[in-house]
């Protein structure tokens, strides 16, 4: 104790664990000051009646009252968020795992296959993919106009109907599936070429392998990517408030949108706060059932 | 390994709803930051360092800034910074900034707002600087400036007058044959709209998704207001609301309302978007839309090569009572402004100085100070001296006082306006059951209050 009293200052900065906290000391204030604390504080307003302009007051746990038995639009989104999040990513990840398998061959253009399918996830989420969305799928727009010149003529607003926006969104996000091929060719590159060769010789077809060796041996990176893809899924904004902003007939308002509406909007601050916390408790109830599910499915063992 | 994955998995979730919800708490910590250095500069001697904050379109940001410049450099010593943007984000920021007890020195209000912003004592009372002669308002109409008095005290000063109008293709209604006169009644409107949709095919937009001035204007013409006089509750009852929703539901089954599918795929509400100038078939235009007369010029200016845009009334059972000035927009000061003195001066100068409306040229609507009015009237553009004109000869004469300033909530209330309507739209309510939808989720909106 008293040895480390008499340290020097460069002696004392250069004892490893302090270092190590010096070095982490820019993301600590980072999360400290722009995640926790606001966290805290909108933990706080989700029980307080807030409009932004005036000082927040307490009323205990109104705005979850008011949420589950007097607030139809919640209950939609809820609706809208789970179609959308239980549809698109299931749907993410067969796209992804499909292509994935496809760009697993190494030729002279995988390189720039694999790039040009990731370029959609660094691109798809942004508002000029959304605003080019949009016009996609407008009634002049390029998808009526190539149904034209295959002899359908149509004038169709994808957009402007309530069966057919939502799909608009989850082909959007779908198409977006970058990120995951990504994770799922690393570890189809890991399964041992022993493994195929062993099922080549007991019979096996490619149909075959691929269902008792390759899904098997995957399952571990489908549960990596189920679970965060879904999360992404229930936390998606952009395409939603900029291509459709709901419309038509909330049929197409995610949560989050309704949640910024809530607070932005309306000024419903505290209530908006109110719907972060529940989507929070939500995504983390999903979250813990995947993994209780994890047991029955995901091959756990080693090659 | 299970445990460290699931709490990472937990972990990124809230981060990731941290994101979201924590974006006000941000701002707010910029805007105060914002005003402390705003308060710093202020005590260095006799300088004076000033915020202004509006929302428009170019023209404005460029001639505005020009203006606060030109007074600048009348008066050393002050320095004005202009801060502008978008509709949307400006009251996303002006109430940030609120929270952050920042408030500009200087800012643009719209009467949609101004109750509000006054109820939570955020905007100086401009009474006293009117008594005493800092800001002149003699030139000022009485109906303007109650427009911008809450409970006694003046808080915003109008910036330009305006009155809702109909923006019509010219045209295409010369070109059928049609004279559009000026304070058409509803059943007019509605011969014309089902004669232009035989003729030509052109469908007509009654102001879908931006019903927030069109209804109120609506039931002023049935004899009653949106809201009570004094903002608590909903005006009319559920049956004298079904007329207004029997103006969609006559149209679907006439034919010529315009489909609410066109409506997902544009920035509803933006007049380059307006499908009276967008639209590229006859089912997607309209040969009309509701707007204010200040938007004219742009109205014209998003319109196609050859298209000549036409200015009158919106149409209504009762033209005289539904009609009312409105000031555009307004200029307050902030209530926690470091120079509240300086700050009005400006206000003086933007209102009453000669030099600065000849900057200006009426770009927020006709000036608010009649004597300014009438000396910038020859500098303007065609479509201005238009406005000009269909303010004072069609309106002027025609038209009754307007409603108080929007109560809290009428947000709210309209953006249900705005999706019942959309459900009638789209077939799937008949009026009445809209009219009851409506005006049981308003009045309850309105009560929570």
């Amino acid at each position: 104790m008293n040895k480390k009293k008499n340290l020097t200052f460069k002696q004392f900065l250069d004892q490893e664990h302090i270092a190590g906290y010096i070095f982490s000391l820019p993301f600590t204030i980072g999360f400290l000051m722009f995640m926790i604390v606001p966290m805290g504080i909108s933990l706080y307003y989700s029980f307080c009646d807030y409009n932004i302009l005036t000082p927040a007051v307490f009323s205990g746990a109104d705005n979850y009252v008011k949420m589950f038995t007097d607030d139809p639009t919640f209950w939609q989104t809820i609706g809208v968020t789970f179609y959308f999040a239980l549809v698109s990513v299931p749907l993410r990840l067969i796209f992804a795992l499909i292509v994935a398998l496809i760009l697993l061959k190494t030729t002279k253009a995988t390189g720039f296959y694999r790039a040009a399918y990731y370029l959609p996830s660094i691109i798809g989420g942004s508002v000029a993919v959304a605003v080019l969305w949009r016009r996609m799928w407008a009634t002049d727009g390029v998808i009526n106009h190539l149904l034209g010149a295959i002899g359908i003529e149509t004038s169709f607003a994808w957009l402007g109907n309530t069966k057919t926006a939502i799909w608009m969104l989850i082909i959007l996000a779908v198409w977006q599936f970058g990120s995951s091929m990504l994770v799922f060719l690393s570890s189809l590159k890991q399964i041992p070429a022993s493994l195929y060769e062993a099922a080549t010789v007991d019979g096996a077809n490619k149909w075959q392998q691929f269902w008792k060796v390759t899904l098997p041996l995957l399952t571990p990176t489908i549960f990596f990517n189920l679970v965060m893809q879904m999360i992404n899924g229930f936390l998606a904004f952009t395409q939603c408030y900029i291509i459709t902003q709901g419309r038509p007939m909330n049929s197409t308002l995610f949560y989050t949108v309704y949640m910024y509406q809530q607070s932005f909007e309306f000024y419903n601050t505290g209530y908006g706060a109110a719907l972060a916390w529940v989507m929070l408790a939500i995504i983390s109830l999903i979250t813990l059932v995947l993994f209780a599910t994890k047991k029955f499915w995901v091959y756990d063992g080693g090659f | 390994m299970k445990k460290a994955a699931l709490f990472m998995a937990c972990a990124l979730a809230v981060t990731a709803l941290a994101g979201c919800s924590s974006s006000s708490s941000t701002a707010e910590t910029t805007a105060a930051a914002g005003g402390a250095t705003e308060a710093a500069g202020g005590s260095e001697g006799g300088e004076v360092n000033m915020i202004m904050t509006w929302w428009g379109n170019q023209v404005r940001n460029e001639r505005t800034q020009q203006a606060l410049d030109l007074y600048a450099e009348q008066n050393p010593g002050v320095h004005i910074e202009g801060q502008f943007s978008e509709w949307s984000d400006y009251w996303n920021k002006l109430a940030t900034s609120a929270a952050g007890q920042a408030m500009p020195d200087l800012l643009q209000m719209d009467y949609m707002y101004v109750d509000q912003y006054v109820k939570s004592g955020l905007l100086l009372d401009l009474t006293p600087y009117i008594e005493d002669g800092t800001l002149d308002t003699s030139n000022i109409s009485e109906n303007t400036m109650a427009s911008g008095t809450v409970d006694g005290g003046v808080y915003a000063i109008c910036a330009g007058i305006n009155s809702p109008a109909l923006l019509y293709n010219k045209t295409l209604t010369d070109s059928l044959g049609i004279e559009i006169k000026d304070n058409m009644t509803m059943d007019e409107f509605f011969a014309l709209s089902k004669q232009i949709y035989e003729q030509s095919g052109v469908k007509t937009n009654v102001a879908y998704g931006i019903g927030e001035s069109w209804s109120a204007y609506f039931v002023r013409g049935l004899g009653f207001s949106c809201f009570t006089e004094d903002g608590t509750g909903m005006g009319g009852s559920a049956e004298e609301w079904v007329p207004f929703f029997e103006v969609y539901t006559k149209g679907l089954e006439e034919g010529w309302l315009i489909d609410p599918g066109v409506f997902a795929e544009i920035s509803v509400g933006s007049v380059e978007q307006e499908p009276l100038v967008y639209g590229s078939t006859p089912e997607t235009q309209s040969w009309c839309a509701f707007y204010n007369s200040n938007q004219l010029g742009a109205m014209q200016n998003a319109a196609p090569e050859g298209m000549e845009i036409g200015i009158t009334t919106w149409p209504s059972y009762d033209p005289v009572k539904s009609n009312y000035l409105k000031s555009s927009q307004f200029f307050s000061v902030g209530a926690t402004t470091a120079y509240p003195e300086e700050a009005v001066k400006v206000l003086d100068f933007l209102t009453n100085s000669s030099d600065a409306n000849n900057i200006l040229l009426g770009e927020r609507g006709v000036p608010a100070n009649s004597v300014i009015a009438e000396e910038i009237t020859p500098q303007l553009s065609e479509q201005d001296q238009e406005v000009t004109r269909f303010i004072n000869e069609v309106v002027t004469p025609n038209c009754s006082p307007i409603d108080p300033p929007q109560p809290d909530g009428s947000n709210e209330v309209y953006d249900l306006l705005n999706r019942t309507v959309e459900q009638v739209c789209y077939g799937q309510l008949d009026a009445q059951t809209a009219a009851n939808t409506f005006y049981e989720g308003a009045v309850e909106i309105m009560s929570a209050k």
